[in-house]
Formats: structure tokens, C-alpha cells, sequence
């Protein structure tokens, strides 16, 4: 193959590319804005309304009477020893029906007890029916989250209470207190969602980048009677498959590279917006992400026979097609195989992470993704990840390279 | 310079060539004539290796056709009638780019792109992207891809078709233009005043099988008619086909 002749074919796929709107707007403009939402714009927002249920006064129904203690505690602020109000009591509303109080909306919780409640610990005990929409996670993290805890506070109090007159102290009640002590490593512990996040967002924008190219390249080539005007020219089959392959995969990590961009970007702008939220939520939706240099190559490699193989999958499957409609409904379902296995790396703690799986091309280079997001890498999983996505990238080259060669592929229309 | 022997081709039970055997020489200007589906485009797609046959050999200016693939491609054009360009590339850029594949450099390119400005008209149209051309405009770059590195033998299939009367001219002023010593061209066309008016000679094809060769004032000689499309319906007739086909 001689690259001046593969480089002639990339670049005008590349040049074409480079002028369409709409490809530059899902190659460059999506990752730096997605990336951003899901990884900052989500948790921001959910830390918001759980933070804000925190601080709104909730109404809770009651039929008949509460302990006098206990109603207390429920409308009790909860204060930081700063007097800072950190989670606002309730607010109790007497109401007869409240199965329809709360279905019309006019509580957010309602309390009934049917029998009335003891006062102190060893005067029986009594059952307090709560009703909430319990699916609604409004109402789980608000009224009902509120009531449950201001009732278990009841409960332990009464029980310290009694101990007190038996001359027992409140530990007592927990003989053995738990102590978790977390040894996952610190890039681990640091990394959060982002580790599936990463995997998961980066090979879908590959996917997206290398389409846009991949199909105008093939299928748009067909349609457009240009194909037929580079077949006649003296470039030999195998330079126009490697040079639409080239330009496929340049696309391809044009757009990974902005979607790394956009997790960069996503890190400036958390240290800003999430510096005071609280860290366990941070930790949840969002995490900190830690590369080395070694990391930092083996995400590279990584992405890079990724797009390889992705490009090779989308122009084997495109030249088939007899217009760029055809080809979208041939490759649209390969998000599924990028998606689904990546959704997957979320239970990827009931894995076995044997290195039979990194021999799976793709999924292997996901997971490798995800152990470097972890710092968890070793370089014998990295590099059967490579070599199976390029053996596999080798293989599809080969299927195009003998369908560009195909009469009743090219002519077929 | 073209020389076809006993060339067939099918596709399936399909017989899209029936055992052709031709030759046209350098200097003219040979036309293949024959309604749609009369074996004109495979046999041309044959000649510029995009189609293997199914038995026979062709050669062209010394090269086989089957195995010498690439050296073949080297020396012919080609323009079809459903060929189009990139629609977000300039003609200039599109020319550029296959002289590249031609071994031209960028000084050589754009010298030959200005012969091909002058010859064909090409005046704005180069710098403007061709998503904005009209079909005459479209079908004057696509000519100058073809001529781009000056090639031995031009084919042309179906090259007028869907062109007004005013890029049809320029095509046809331009084909004349062509028979040059040691240049072949091929034009491909069902429309038979076409071909009376640019050919030197013509082959005509029905149902996949060559009806006859010869110069156009033989063909009216053999078959007494005024005119080649007469004259064609006149040898179809003859082979007992048109009553076929009715």
C-alpha cells in the first residue's frame, strides 16, 4: 500500500467532514456540552432537590393524638452548632382521611396511630402507620425520610430513658458498634460513577464521531456516484478501504478527544460548583478523576483500537447499503452493543474480571477504561484489550477490503 | 488500442454480453449505440476493470484488462452519466485531489486544471462547491476529473444524459475535440444522433449481443436507411429482435 495514495482518500473524506455542520455540531459541540451535564449538571441538580427537601417544611397529616415528645421532635429544627438551620422540622396538620390526604396532595406524608403510643420504654408498645407515596423520591427524601428518623430517635430515647432507671447506659443497646474502614484504593475510592461514566460516554461519542464519516465515506459515496470516479483511478482497493478507514478513525477520536475535553472541562467546573456540596453526593454522581502518565497512555491505546475497530465495523457494514438512509439503519443498532455492555460495567464489582474478559474486543477495552479510571490497570490487561480490538479491527478491514472488491456490492442498487 | 475478444458476461441466468469481439483504434472517436439494458455500461465497465467477465479478454493500449488491473486505470477517464462529486468540496479541490492519485503535483495539477478551465469553461464553477451546481456544471468537472491526467482513452456512458442544450453542446464540442493520434475515446449513448454527429465509427449492441461495426456512412450503405436510428431498427429487425421485443 503506498500512504500517499491512502492519505489522497482520507483526506477529501476528511475535508468533507471537516465542512459539515452537523457533524462538527455531534463531534465537537455535543461532548464539551453533554460531558459536562451528565457528569456535573445531574448531580448539581439532584444534590439540589435532596438538599432542598432537607430545608422545606413538609406537611405531615395526623389522625388523633401523637406523645407530646414526639410531636415535638417532629417539628424540631435541626440546627449545626453554628445555629445554622441543617434540616427543618415538619409541619403537623390534622386530617381524617389520610390515604386521601396524601393521594389529593394536600400532605406529603400522613400519621395515624390506631392505638395510642407509649410514653416511656416498658409501657408496651404501639404501631405508627405513615402514608406516602413510598415510590416517590420527593416524598422517600422529605416527609417520610423525616419521620422515620425522628421516630427512631423517639424509640432510642425512651429506651435510653429506661436503661437510665435500671442504671444501664445507652450502650447497652449496641454491645458491638460496626467500624467500615474502606481500603479500595484512594483513585478508586476518588473515581465514583465517572469509572463507569468514562467508558460508557467516550466510546459512544467514538461511535458517533466515526459514523458521521464512515457512512458519507461508503454509503453517501455510493448514492452520490463518486465511488465509481475512485474505483477507475489507478488507487488500488486496499489504499481507499485504509484511506476511508483513516479518516473514519481521525473523526472517530477528534471526538473522543473533545469528549475528553469535556471531562476536563466537567473537572474545572466541579471544583467551583460542587466545593460545597455534600462530598458523599459528589463521591456518587460525579467523582475525581486521577490519571498518570502510564494510565494516561493505556487511555489512549485504549481509545485509539477502539475507534480502529469501530471505524472498521461501520465502513464493512455502510458499503452494503445502497444509500446513506440504508447504511444509518444498518449501524444504528451498534450503540446497542457499545451501550448495553457499558451499563453492564456498573455491576462490574459482580464481575470476575478474569483476563478472558479482555480478550472480548471493545468490551475489553471497556473494562480497561474503567480499571485506568480506577488505577486498577495492569498493563497485560491494557495490551490484550489493544490487540484484541486490533485483531478485530484487522478482520473487519478485511471483510470491507473484499466487499469494496465485490461487483454486486459496489453496483448494488 | 481496444481490442475485445469473445468477451461475455452474466449475472446469474442473466446474459448481460454475449460473446462481443471489437477493436477500435487510436485516433478515433468509437461509439457504442444501443437502447437501455443493451450491454453498452457492463461492457464499459469491463473495459475500466470495475467488472470481471464471465469469459473472453479485453485489452487496452497493450494492458489486459484482468491482469493489469492498476495500469489499465492509469491511461482511461471516465465520465457516466450518474457520476457525481463530493458536495462539500469545490470542483477545483476535487480535481486537485485526483490529480494527486495521478502522480501530479500541486504545480502540475493546477496547469492542467487551467487547460481544462479553457477547454470545458469551467470559469467560476471551480471555487464554488459542487452542492451548488447545476447538472451541466456538474457533468463540466466531472469531464475535467476524467481529463485530469490527460488519458489515452476517455469513455464516456451516457455522458449527455439530463444535460440542457447548452452544456449537451459543449459536451459534444468537447468530445469532437478529443480525436487526437494516439488517443482513443469511447462514447456510449441510446440517443443515435449523438453518435452521427461525434463518432468516427460505432458498435451497436441489442439484448447483449453486437449487431454490427463500421462507419457510420457503411452501416446507412448496408442497410439503405437515411438515418443510424433507422438503420439500427433496420438490424434488430433483420436478427429478428424488435419483433421480439414487441
Amino acid at each position: 500500500m503506498r500512504p500517499d495514495f491512502i492519505w489522497q482518500v482520507a483526506s477529501r473524506d476528511l475535508l468533507s467532514t471537516l465542512r459539515d455542520r452537523r457533524t462538527l455540531i455531534s463531534t465537537v459541540l455535543i461532548p464539551l456540552l453533554l460531558i459536562p451535564l451528565f457528569t456535573l449538571g445531574l448531580p448539581l441538580l439532584l444534590g439540589r432537590l435532596i438538599g432542598g427537601q432537607a430545608q422545606e417544611r413538609q406537611k405531615v397529616g395526623v389522625v388523633g393524638m401523637l406523645p407530646e415528645s414526639l410531636r415535638a421532635a417532629l417539628t424540631r429544627d435541626e440546627r449545626a452548632p453554628d445555629g445554622r438551620v441543617t434540616r427543618t422540622g415538619v409541619e403537623l396538620v390534622p386530617v381524617k382521611n389520610p390515604r386521601a390526604a396524601v393521594q389529593s396532595g394536600e400532605v406529603d406524608a400522613a400519621l395515624r396511630a390506631p392505638t395510642a403510643l407509649p410514653t416511656r420504654a416498658g409501657d408496651g408498645s404501639g404501631t405508627l402507620e405513615i402514608y406516602a407515596k413510598l415510590g416517590n423520591l420527593r416524598a422517600q427524601t422529605g416527609a417520610f425520610a423525616k419521620v422515620q428518623s425522628t421516630v427512631e430517635a423517639y424509640n432510642r430515647e425512651l429506651a435510653v430513658q429506661r436503661l437510665g432507671t435500671l442504671g444501664l447506659g445507652p450502650q447497652t443497646l449496641t454491645p458491638v458498634t460496626l467500624a467500615p474502614i474502606d481500603v479500595s484504593p484512594e483513585q478508586e475510592r476518588r473515581s465514583g460513577q465517572l469509572a463507569f461514566l468514562i467508558p460508557l460516554l467516550m466510546l459512544n461519542f467514538i461511535l458517533t464521531g466515526a459514523m458521521a464519516t464512515a457512512l458519507d465515506a461508503t454509503a453517501g459515496e455510493k448514492e452520490r456516484g463518486t465511488l465509481e470516479s475512485l474505483l477507475v483511478s489507478p488507487v488500488r482497493r486496499s489504499e481507499v478501504v485504509a484511506g476511508k478507514l483513516l479518516a473514519t478513525t481521525v473523526t472517530a477520536l477528534t471526538t473522543a478527544c473533545f469528549s475528553v475535553l469535556g471531562f476536563l472541562l466537567s473537572g474545572v467546573l466541579a471544583r467551583a460548583a460542587l466545593a460545597g456540596e455534600p462530598s458523599d453526593l459528589t463521591q456518587a454522581f460525579g467523582g475525581q478523576l486521577t490519571l498518570t502518565p502510564g494510565s494516561a497512555l493505556a487511555l489512549l491505546g485504549a481509545m485509539v483500537s477502539a475507534a480502529l475497530l469501530i471505524s472498521a465495523v461501520l465502513i464493512a457494514l455502510s458499503i452494503y447499503a445502497r444509500s446513506y438512509k440504508e447504511a444509518q439503519t444498518y449501524v444504528t443498532p451498534l450503540s446497542l452493543v457499545i451501550i448495553f455492555p457499558a451499563v453492564m460495567l456498573q455491576f462490574s464489582d459482580f464481575l470476575t474480571l478474569s483476563g478472558g474478559l479482555y480478550t472480548i474486543p471493545l468490551f475489553g477495552s471497556m473494562v480497561a477504561l474503567l480499571d485506568t479510571v480506577r488505577g486498577n490497570l495492569t498493563a497485560t490487561h491494557v495490551l490484550t484489550a489493544i490487540a484484541a480490538n486490533l485483531i478485530g479491527a484487522l478482520l473487519m478491514g478485511l471483510w470491507a477490503l473484499r466487499s469494496f472488491g465485490r461487483e454486486e456490492v459496489i453496483f448494488r442498487n | 488500442m481496444l481490442d475485445i475478444q469473445n468477451l461475455s458476461k452474466t449475472y446469474g441466468n442473466h446474459v448481460a454480453l454475449r460473446d462481443v469481439t471489437l477493436h477500435a483504434g487510436e485516433g478515433e472517436v468509437f461509439g457504442l449505440l444501443g437502447p437501455n439494458g443493451a450491454g453498452k455500461t457492463t461492457l464499459l465497465r469491463i473495459i475500466a476493470t470495475l467488472l470481471r467477465p464471465s469469459s473472453g479478454t479485453a485489452t487496452l493500449a497493450g494492458h489486459d484488462v484482468l491482469r493489469e488491473p492498476e495500469a489499465v486505470r492509469r491511461v482511461i477517464g471516465v465520465v457516466n452519466g450518474g457520476m457525481g462529486l463530493p458536495a462539500r468540496l469545490t470542483g477545483r479541490e476535487v480535481l486537485r485531489s485526483f490529480a494527486g492519485l495521478y502522480g501530479l503535483n500541486r504545480a502540475q495539477a493546477d496547469a492542467r486544471i487551467a487547460e481544462l478551465d479553457t477547454a470545458l469553461d469551467l470559469g467560476r464553477t471551480l471555487d464554488v462547491r459542487a452542492g451548488e451546481y447545476s447538472t451541466g456544471m456538474k457533468q463540466k468537472v466531472v469531464i475535467a476529473r476524467a481529463m485530469i491526467h490527460n488519458p489515452q482513452v476517455l469513455i464516456l456512458d451516457e455522458a449527455a444524459s439530463g444535460l440542457d442544450i447548452f452544456a449537451r453542446r459543449t459536451l459534444l464540442d468537447f468530445v469532437s475535440a478529443t480525436r487526437q493520434p494516439g488517443k482513443l475515446t469511447l462514447y456510449s449513448t441510446h440517443v443515435m444522433s449523438e453518435a452521427e454527429e461525434v463518432c468516427d465509427r460505432v458498435a451497436i449492441l441489442h439484448q447483449g449481443v453486437l449487431v454490427t461495426v463500421g462507419t457510420i456512412p457503411d452501416i446507412l450503405a448496408q442497410t439503405g436507411e437515411r438515418n443510424l436510428e433507422r438503420a439500427f431498427f433496420a438490424l434488430v429487425r433483420a436478427q429478428g429482435k424488435v419483433a421480439h421485443a414487441s
